[in-house]
């Protein structure tokens, strides 16, 4: 059932994760993540997401959540402890990991569009693992990939600027080019590191609900970084709060009431304090 | 101007007077050459037009010269830069055709002329080859660099997607860097043009053959005429680069400057 799972030699046997279960997709245990190797912009961080879950991540800048994305994508492996994405796919050669990427749709926080090519060519690319390499190096993509795409780029509302080149497109429209390339992946788990921070308000909600919509259509899970704590307690499910590399708390709603599930002490007055510091 | 700074100029000053008396370089030389100069330019105003028609066709083969040499030695030196550029290979892969490309830079075009009429004998294919040499080596150094500084934003996040090497650089790479990859062709046209003109000196096709001929044998108002249609046309295709640079660079790099 494990597809990807990374960590130093040390921490990578399956047995010692045996509370592991199909609910679950994502399963961090003591993880320590360090980009030079003396120190660590991550610590002890111990989470478990439920499959299905609309799952927030906040906390002030240079905290660490970028890097905890990267963790779950990829990208970056941990120093210490294990970081385990699971998804129905048993094996973890090489090739098994790159076709597991395939199916985490992943938006950077600089969105990482190619800015030369249209809007259509860059939502193609969430489909490159699935076509042909010698065919997609001459843009010859299959046609049920192409209208997927198109289906696609109405769904966030850009079916009129297919062919427009990404880099006259404005803020809020290369977002929704974002969230349309990683759709075309037919991910199975989203990661969106601060996809609506700098947008004004009105902006910001339309595209939260286009994403809240999405998840809920294609039946994913999503991880969301924010910056605004308000954000991820009125979208989401759970919210982690990190603060210098660890998880202080674990948010939920619970009744009528906001719950930790970390400490599962913390005070209505200190989730008031939360607030009015972001 | 600090104390330091004057110094370093007094330095530089006194190293030049220095190196140019071992070479034998006699400002007073040069004042003394000027009357000569005047009487190659009253002889140059003596152009003879009956030459201008030999003159256009040797220019219109020198230009097929610079736009074959430009057009193969792009199509050699792409490849290659994708292969020496530090961000898609191994050292293995980049360091040796780096080394290959440094090596070929390091002659003029005109050394590489002289290699080629060996070779091939006189006529303008020598010339084309030797161009293409350069054009490669440099070419393909300007591209590895603007590969190089691909924004890594969009790299990373289409590395993320599980794609393949190729399909990197094919989607993401290469349309990242095209709009360089056009100023530096038409940069290329451009100084192509002018290095053939001289190509001619060593037999190797071109323009430049009838202008040394001319000047072996004093005969400075025929060279004038050549002369005359080098100047003119290396200004049209600086104005017509320009143009294009204009239309198509300026716009792209401007939409790249706007912010996500
Ligand atoms: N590529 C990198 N190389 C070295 N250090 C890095 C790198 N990326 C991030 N860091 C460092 O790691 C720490 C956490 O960075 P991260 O980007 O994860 O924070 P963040 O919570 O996402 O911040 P922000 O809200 O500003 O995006 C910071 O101290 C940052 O300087
Ligand atoms: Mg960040």
């Amino acid at each position: 059932m494990i597809s990807l799972s990374r960590g130093n030699s040390h921490h990578q046997s399956f047995s010692s994760l045996s509370n592991i279960t199909t609910r679950t997709i994502i399963q961090m245990n003591d993880v320590w993540a360090s980009y030079d190797g003396k120190n660590y912009v991550l610590k002890e961080i111990t989470l478990s997401i439920i499959r299905g879950t609309n799952y927030a991540i906040v906390g002030p800048s240079g905290s660490g959540k970028s890097t905890l994305l990267r963790l779950i994508n990829g990208m970056m492996r941990p120093s210490k402890g294990q970081v385990k994405v699971d998804y129905e796919n048993p094996n973890t050669n090489n090739k098994q990991f790159k076709l597991a990427m395939a199916k985490i749709g992943y938006i950077p926080q600089n969105l990482g569009l190619v800015r030369n090519i249209t809007v259509l060519d860059n939502v193609l690319i969430g489909a490159l693992p699935r076509v042909g390499k010698f065919k997609s190096f001459f843009k010859i993509f299959p046609d049920n990939e192409t209208s997927e795409a198109e289906k696609i780029l109405k769904l966030v509302g850009l079916e009129d600027k297919a062919e427009r080149k990404t880099y006259m497109l404005s803020g809020g429209e290369k977002r929704r080019v974002a969230i349309a390339r990683a759709l075309m992946q037919k991910p199975v788990l989203l990661l969106a590191d601060e996809i609506v921070s700098e947008l004004d308000h009105v902006t910001a909600r339309e595209i939260m609900d286009l994403v809240v919509n999405a998840k809920r259509r294609f039946n994913l899970t999503a991880i969301m970084v924010h910056h605004d704590i308000k954000l991820g307690l009125e979208y989401a499910d759970r919210v982690a709060v990190i603060k210098e590399g660890q998880k202080i708390l674990e948010l939920g709603v619970e009744g009528d009431k906001i719950v930790d599930f970390q400490t599962g002490n913390i005070s209505q007055q200190e989730i008031m304090e939360l607030y009015s510091e972001s | 101007m600090n104390p330091k700074s004057n110094l370093i100029i007094g330095l530089v000053i006194a190293v030049v007077v220095v190196m140019s008396y071992n070479l034998e370089a006699d400002p007073a030389q040069f004042v003394d050459g000027i009357p000569n100069l005047a009487i190659i330019a009253k002889e140059m105003t003596e152009v003879e037009p009956a030459l201008f028609g030999t003159a256009f066709w040797s220019i219109l083969e020198t230009i097929q010269m610079a736009f074959i040499g430009t057009v193969v030695g792009v199509a050699i030196a792409l490849p290659l830069s994708m292969l020496a550029a530090r961000n898609l290979n191994s050292k293995f892969v980049y360091a040796p055709i780096r080394a290959i490309l440094a090596a070929t830079r390091t002659f003029p075009s005109i050394l590489w002329a002289i290699l080629f009429v060996i070779m091939v004998g006189l006529g303008p294919f020598a010339g084309i080859l030797a161009i293409i040499m350069y054009t490669v080596g440099f070419i393909a150094k300007l591209q590895y660099e603007s590969i190089e500084a691909v924004d890594s934003d969009p790299v990373e996040a289409v590395s993320s997607i599980g794609v393949s090497k190729w399909q990197l650089i094919r989607h993401v790479i290469i349309p990242e860097s095209a709009p360089h990859l056009l100023s530096q062709i038409l940069y290329m046209f451009d100084y192509n043009v002018r290095q053939t003109t001289i190509l001619g000196l060593v037999g190797a096709g071109g323009i430049g053959f009838y202008i040394i001929n001319y000047i072996k044998f004093f005969e400075y108002g025929k060279a004038a005429v050549f002369m005359l249609v080098v100047l003119i046309v290396v200004l049209i295709i600086d104005w017509i680069s320009v143009k294009i640079r204009d239309k198509y660079i300026i716009k792209a790099q401007r939409g790249m400057k706007i912010a996500v």
